[in-house]
Formats: C-alpha cells, sequence, structure tokens
C-alpha cells in the first residue's frame, strides 16, 4: 500500500499540537511504515504539495496565515486541525479582547522591547482578527485539545486509516 | 398532591402534581441537560438546554418550568432538540472568554462537560471577544465577568439561599452582567462573603481565591464533617489533596437551613497559618525555649503540679471535641485536684447560667433555649447586644431568612449601630447599659395592655417590675414611650418570637439582663414545649458542650503560680494575653506557633481541628461529629495521649 502523504503546518500557535503527535511515541515506528511528510514545521520544510492529508496547528491570526490555510487545504483531500487554537481560536484569540494599536503599543513600548519601535517592514504580514480554521476554510475534523493528547491525535488517525471521519468521543475529548 | 402518569419518550412515568417535567424525567431516570437549573433554586428557564418536545405545544418548552400534568405526552431527545442544544452551547462558548486551558473551574465546570457531551469540537459563529472586567476586591472571591454565561444561579443563591440579595444582574443584552449591589466591587458591597455563589456558579465566572487551581472535585477527597468554628454547626464537606485542604463546600447548599455556610466555614479555615509547632519545648537557664523529647516536657510539668496541686490554674479552649475535654477535665479535677478551671469563654457562661437558673429556679440550664431554625419561622425577632452577622454568619443569615422570605418583624436593641440596617422593622438605641430597663419596659407595656401573661414570668421579676415605672425605662434608656411601646407591640403580637442575644456583647454583666430576657419571652408565651423562643450565641464550636461538662467554674487566684493553657489551633484574645503575662510558670499546649509561645515555660505541640475528630455540641444543643480530614505530622503525639500522659506521671 502506498504511503498516505501529509503536508502540515503550525500557524500562530505553541507548537504544543506537534509536540503531542511526537508523544505518539513507540506507535510512531509502525505509523512511519504508513505515512510521509512532505511538508511539516518539524522537518522545516514550507512547500506544499498535493497529499492526502493536511493538517494545521494554530489559529489565524495575519493574512500570511490565511494563505498558508489556503495552500493546504487547496493541497489536500482531508483536512484535520489540531488544538484549542485551530478548533475555536484558543488562547491566541485572547487578543481579540484588545486593538491591534493597543496589543503593538503594549509589546514593543510598554512591555520594555529591545526595540523601541513597532517594526513596519513591507514583509510582515498585517496583523487580522484572530479566527479558528473553519471560519477561514473548510475543515473536515477537528482534534481539540490544549493540547490534544496523544490519544486523541492517534484515534483520529486510527478513525482516518479505517476510512472515517474522526469525531472526537466524549471520553477523550478534552479542553485543556 | 396526587400522582400523574405522563409519556416520556413512549414510556409511562409517574409523578406528582406541581412537579416540573424535569422533576419527573429525574426521578425516573430520564437525564436532560440543564445549565441555569440548580436543585433547590427557583426555576428561571433561561439557558434553555432542558427543552423538549410537548405534543401540542406549538414549539419546544424548557423541562425545567413546565409544569408537569396528567397524559402529557413529552420527548425529550430528538435529532432537531440536539442540534437546538449544541447550537445553544456554540453560542454560548462565542459570547465570552470560555478557553478552558488556563480556567479555575476546568474539570469541575458544567459548560464544559456540556460541551465535551456534545462533541462540540469546533463553532461556527463568529466570537463576540467582549473585554469584561474582573473584580478581584473581595478578600475570598473573585467574579470574572469573561467567564459568566449569565445563568443567574449565583444571583438565585445569594437571595434564596444565603438571603443576602446582595447580587443582581445590571445592564441589559450583551452589556448584561452580574454584579454587587449598584455595581460596586464584591469586597465593597453588601456581600456577606458566604460563598453560596461561588458554589453555585457552573463555570469559573466566580471562584474563591484561597482554592484557586488546587484540584478539582475528582483530584481530591471529600470527608462531610463540621465546622469548628463558630457554635452553630454547619456540616462542611471539605476537600483535601496529598494531604492539604483544598477547598471547603456545603453538603446541602439548598435545602438545609445550615448549608449556607459562611467565610469562617467556607474561607477562613484555608488560610495560611502560622508556622507550625511540631516539638515539645522548655524554657532552660538561659531563658531560651529548647526542643525536648515529650517524657522530659512531661516530667517538667508533672513536677511543678506535684508543687503547687490546687493551686495550678487551668485554661482550656471551647474549640475543642468532648473527649479531649473529658481527658482534660479527669487531668485538673482527680489528678491535681484543682477547681481552678476555665474555659477562654467562661466569662459569658457564668452570666447565662447565672441568668437562666435564677429564672427556672431548678437547673434547667441551656436546654431551655430553643433550636437555632425556630429564626426562620418566627414572626418577630428582637436581636440585643448581639451581631449575628458578624459572629455567627449562619444565624445572620437564618434571620435575613425570616426577614425577607416570612415577613417577620425585626427589633435591633443596640447602642451603637442597627446590624441589620435596611432589614430592622426598629432600632432602638438605648443608652450604653440600660438594656435591662428597656426590656423591662417592654415586659411593663405588655403586661399593662394585657397582651402577655404575667403569671408565666418568675416571681423575681414580677417584683421587680412593681415598682418599675414606664417613665424610668424612656429616662434610663433615652428611648421615646412610643417607640417603646410600638416594639412592645411588635413582640408581644407575633405568634412565635425569638430573641437573640450574645453574651460577649452585651454591655453589661448584669444577669438582670438575662433574666429580662427570659421573661420576656415567657411573659409573650413564645415558648414551644419547655423551650423559650431564646437563643444565646456561644462563641465556639463546643462551647456548649465545654460549658456542660463543667469546666467552666472560673479560675479564683489572681497570679496563679501555674497555669496550663490548652489552646490547640484557637487564638489567644488581647485579654488572655495579659492574663497569661501575669502568670509565674506557664504551660501553653497549642498547635501554631502566638505571642502565648513566646511567655510560656513549658510548650507542648497540638493537632488541629482537620486532624482530630470527636463530638461537638451546637449552640442549640446538637451533638455531632467532628472527622479528621489530614494527617499529623509524622511522629506527632496527640493531645489526647500528652494528657494522658501527664496524668499517669502524676501517678
Amino acid at each position: 500500500m502506498a504511503k498516505v502523504k501529509i503536508i502540515s503546518a503550525w500557524l500562530d500557535a505553541c507548537s504544543g499540537c506537534h509536540m503531542s503527535f511526537l508523544d505518539l511515541d513507540e506507535a510512531l515506528v509502525d505509523l512511519a511504515d504508513k505515512i510521509e511528510f512532505l511538508a511539516t514545521p518539524i522537518t522545516d520544510i514550507k512547500e506544499f504539495t498535493p497529499a492526502d492529508l493536511g493538517i494545521i496547528e494554530g489559529a489565524i491570526s495575519n493574512e500570511h496565515d490565511e494563505e498558508v490555510a489556503r495552500k493546504i487545504r487547496a493541497n489536500c483531500k482531508i483536512l484535520m486541525v489540531w488544538g484549542d487554537c485551530a478548533c475555536y481560536g484558543g488562547i491566541v484569540s485572547m487578543r481579540n479582547l484588545f486593538s491591534t494599536e493597543e496589543i503593538l503599543d503594549r509589546y514593543y513600548h510598554t512591555e520594555g522591547s529591545v526595540c523601541d519601535k513597532i517594526p513596519s517592514s513591507p514583509e510582515l504580514p498585517p496583523l487580522i482578527t484572530v479566527k479558528p480554521i473553519n471560519h477561514v476554510v473548510k475543515v473536515d475534523c477537528y482534534v481539540p485539545g490544549c493540547p490534544p493528547s496523544a490519544k486523541a491525535i492517534g484515534y483520529a488517525v486510527t478513525e482516518l486509516f479505517e476510512g472515517r471521519i474522526p469525531v472526537l468521543p466524549s471520553e477523550i475529548m478534552r479542553f485543556d | 398532591m396526587s400522582e400523574i402518569t405522563l409519556t416520556v419518550n413512549g414510556k409511562q412515568v409517574k409523578g406528582q402534581t406541581g412537579d416540573t417535567i424535569l422533576e419527573v424525567c429525574k426521578a425516573n431516570g430520564i437525564e436532560i441537560p440543564t445549565l441555569c437549573h440548580m436543585d433547590g433554586l427557583s426555576e428561571v428557564g433561561s439557558c434553555r438546554m432542558c427543552m423538549v418536545e410537548v405534543e401540542k405545544q406549538r414549539r419546544a418548552v424548557p423541562a425545567c418550568n413546565f409544569p408537569a400534568q396528567d397524559g402529557l405526552v413529552v420527548t425529550t431527545h430528538t435529532e432537531a432538540l440536539e442540534k437546538h442544544r449544541r447550537q445553544i452551547l456554540e453560542l454560548i462558548f462565542t459570547e465570552h472568554n470560555h478557553f478552558c486551558m488556563f480556567c479555575e473551574a476546568s474539570g469541575d465546570c458544567e459548560l464544559q462537560q456540556l460541551a465535551y457531551k456534545y462533541q462540540m469540537d469546533n463553532v461556527r459563529y463568529a466570537y463576540n471577544c467582549p473585554n469584561l472586567s474582573v473584580d478581584t476586591l473581595s478578600q475570598y472571591l473573585v467574579i470574572d465577568h469573561n467567564r459568566c454565561i449569565l445563568c443567574g444561579r449565583c444571583i438565585r443563591a445569594c437571595s434564596e439561599i444565603a438571603a443576602a440579595h446582595a447580587i443582581d444582574f445590571s445592564q441589559r443584552g450583551w452589556q448584561t452582567k452580574v454584579t454587587a449591589d449598584l455595581e460596586q466591587p464584591l469586597g465593597e458591597s453588601s456581600c456577606q462573603e458566604c460563598g453560596a455563589c461561588a458554589q453555585a456558579c457552573p463555570t469559573g465566572a466566580i471562584f474563591s481565591k484561597l482554592s484557586i487551581y488546587k484540584g478539582t472535585h475528582d483530584d481530591c477527597e471529600i470527608t462531610t464533617t463540621i465546622c469548628p468554628n463558630c457554635s452553630v454547626g454547619c456540616e462542611l464537606n471539605v476537600m483535601t489533596r496529598d494531604n492539604n485542604l483544598v477547598k471547603i463546600e456545603s453538603p446541602d447548599l439548598a435545602s438545609d437551613p445550615r448549608g449556607t455556610l459562611c467565610h469562617m466555614g467556607r474561607f477562613d479555615l484555608l488560610k495560611p497559618t502560622p508556622s507550625r509547632l511540631t516539638s515539645p519545648l522548655v524554657r532552660d537557664e538561659d531563658g531560651e525555649l529548647k526542643e525536648v523529647s515529650l517524657d522530659e516536657a512531661i516530667k517538667v510539668i508533672a513536677d511543678r503540679l506535684q508543687a503547687t496541686k490546687a493551686n495550678a490554674a487551668f485554661l482550656v479552649s471551647s474549640r475543642l471535641p468532648q473527649d479531649l475535654l473529658t481527658d482534660f477535665s479527669e487531668l485538673v479535677v482527680s489528678k491535681v485536684g484543682s477547681s481552678n478551671v476555665d474555659t477562654l469563654d467562661g466569662d459569658g457562661y457564668r452570666i447565662i447560667s447565672q441568668g437562666v437558673s435564677r429564672f427556672t429556679g431548678n437547673g434547667t440550664g441551656l436546654g431551655i433555649e430553643c433550636g437555632a431554625e425556630e429564626i426562620i419561622g418566627a414572626e418577630a425577632i428582637l436581636v440585643i447586644g448581639a451581631d449575628p452577622q458578624l459572629t455567627n454568619p449562619v444565624i445572620g443569615s437564618m434571620i435575613r431568612h425570616a426577614v425577607s422570605d416570612n415577613g417577620a418583624q425585626l427589633l435591633v436593641v443596640n447602642p451603637n449601630h442597627d446590624v441589620f440596617p435596611l432589614r430592622s422593622r426598629s432600632w432602638l438605641r438605648p443608652i450604653s447599659g440600660s438594656e435591662t430597663a428597656l426590656l423591662m419596659g417592654l415586659a411593663k407595656i405588655i403586661i399593662d395592655q394585657g397582651w402577655g401573661d404575667a403569671a408565666k414570668t418568675s416571681a423575681e421579676f414580677r417584683e421587680s417590675l412593681k415598682e418599675f415605672t414606664l417613665a424610668e425605662a424612656t429616662r434610663a434608656t433615652g428611648i421615646a414611650q412610643e417607640s417603646l411601646e410600638r416594639a412592645a407591640a411588635i413582640y408581644a403580637h407575633a405568634e412565635r418570637g425569638v430573641i437573640v442575644y450574645d453574651p460577649q456583647l452585651l454591655t453589661t454583666n448584669d444577669v438582670g439582663l438575662i433574666l429580662a430576657i427570659m421573661n420576656l419571652a415567657s411573659l409573650t408565651g413564645n415558648a414551644k414545649g419547655k423551650q423559650l423562643g431564646v437563643i444565646s450565641l456561644k462563641p465556639a464550636a463546643n462551647s456548649r458542650g465545654a460549658w456542660e461538662a463543667g469546666l467552666a467554674k472560673g479560675i479564683d487566684v489572681n497570679r496563679p503560680e501555674v497555669l496550663y493553657l490548652l489552646l490547640s489551633d484557637d487564638t489567644e484574645s488581647e485579654v488572655l494575653l495579659r492574663r497569661l503575662r501575669n502568670t509565674a510558670f506557664l504551660i501553653v499546649q497549642a498547635s501554631y506557633d502566638s505571642p502565648a509561645i513566646h511567655m510560656a515555660d513549658v510548650v507542648l505541640p497540638s493537632l488541629t481541628w482537620a486532624e482530630r475528630g470527636g463530638q461537638y455540641v451546637s449552640l442549640d444543643g446538637h451533638t455531632q461529629e467532628l472527622k479528621p480530614v489530614l494527617q499529623p505530622p509524622a511522629g506527632l503525639a496527640s493531645d489526647n495521649e500528652i494528657l494522658q500522659k501527664v496524668s499517669q506521671k502524676l501517678g
């Protein structure tokens, strides 16, 4: 059987969900025979090519995130999102309680940053209202958790191999 | 009440008239999800989680406040209803900040539980993201408006359970939030800090500062015990984890009148304590306290007691259980042969008991007082020389219930301030020390008007009233005659009246005042069987037990050669410290470092309330069991063991 091709990315996130995936430990050995990452932050490959499964961790909080989410969606058959940030907006979306100006001012002026002015390079993507992934592109399955447990990720992956779209059962689902 | 039969999900189930659909379903094991419902509180039907379909109703109805009727056909779970419930959850989650990962309530949260149940792995709606305030000004509680789902359970708990009416919704629509008084911070409002709201809160919107992040219900062991603080004797559920106190809740918040608890039972027991004494200490030649073995310390004590014998004095905290008091009494009476023994609150006892015995003429004792629950059903309540909301807050809440739920008339007698502002019908403000004249004035009016039966009072009191005139009462108290007459009418016309007083707060040490209280109560027939409508507020958890065990005899000697103070985890007052300074040789048995320790010649360690068990007698005579919830520090002898060892050494 050909290996399942996966592309993954973390957007506005802490990388905890990908670390939780690595927590599958010895199960990764069996999984390695069945899957193949074409692009993932774990290998630092960021060019997305057509794949079977797309995985996104983190919320969308700038225009670059939006573009990456769209690229992954366009290149995968099934899109799975990991973690509370990707599913609901999570902790990073608490930035929405303040205006972008307030946030940047707080970060670069009042909290003692090493650079005393707000960076303004055209290469920097503008910040936008933080959103969960499904508010931008269609998502097929969700694995919430902060981070999702290895057990939850394992369940979702196993379900996909069985040909079903996973919905976490109540016993496995956790928001923290 | 009659039985009714309903069809729920195609099955015949039985209920009672007056039940709601939710109650019938619960009784029959049919689960309907709820959020704003809480057993014992009134129903508001605001969260719409419990919506069910009822035949012949145009649309779904809330099960929590829809009356069950005979022949009703109900469906609780359809695809449409379940879709509707999940949609409500999504809307609640997008309304405020409900991200669980840093929430205090995570793991104990009803909203979170429902989201798991409905497998809510995404939300389809845009987030509201309001930036709401967090009120942290209360000593004990935090209100995080960002976590609030506006179910109103806290508000109903505050009014229906605590009868405090301190919090309510302010503003409208998106702006709605739970606030105290007129949008005051909780700590600066009329909030009584009983914490009933925090226990009622289904999310992390109201929580205790002292329990924050210490553990969920699943993490903890829960022991049902009683409160060791004041004499009301409320039941507590103490949550512990790895031999640490985590949180204290009421086992029965809604239906037990003492279930509301107060800050002393719910929070103060969790406060950080001074450093713990774990070893016996004896003062050496240089005047320094040195660690010694228990046997050495006991030898020093026994030698001293042997030498002084009857001149030794003994003081004990009324916070301790019966069996320990018995051991203490055994040591004092049988082994040392001293009659110089007192409880820390013995002065109060001697006033009460003299008053009571002069009134009854026999040894009826404290059994003549009525149960605390009598307050709730009373039509008139006279609070004299007492501030129940301060000293025994659960009694305070019972009085508020009587006033706000049952329309009781509350009369406050206090020279300085109205202890129930906005609730008292009348605040009588006598010149300090003239309370006896005030009560005699009331009695005089009641007898003169023929509202009460003078024959029921004691002969001594009748005699003293003969020469007493109303003019004298107004002159002594400085209260106008009309005010006295109004108060007398309110008290005398009540079907049931209760007088609440506090021996520690009476401005005069006059036994005549206790006598007047007893007589006023008997005059109007405010009696139930052999009990009078009178309650004295005792200070400590086992005051009544200690007093009735004969430990409040009183210490005669001015400067005792030896004073043995069994303080345990109680605190010492200024008065006590002055007394200790006046002692030649001081033995202190205590749990924590305190000023008394620094005066002591011998120090013995002691367990705390959390580590011991035993029986306590509440202010109205209920004997209840305190259970140990924590393991004592390793190698620490129990107080009983220490007392028994001292007794043995004395032979």
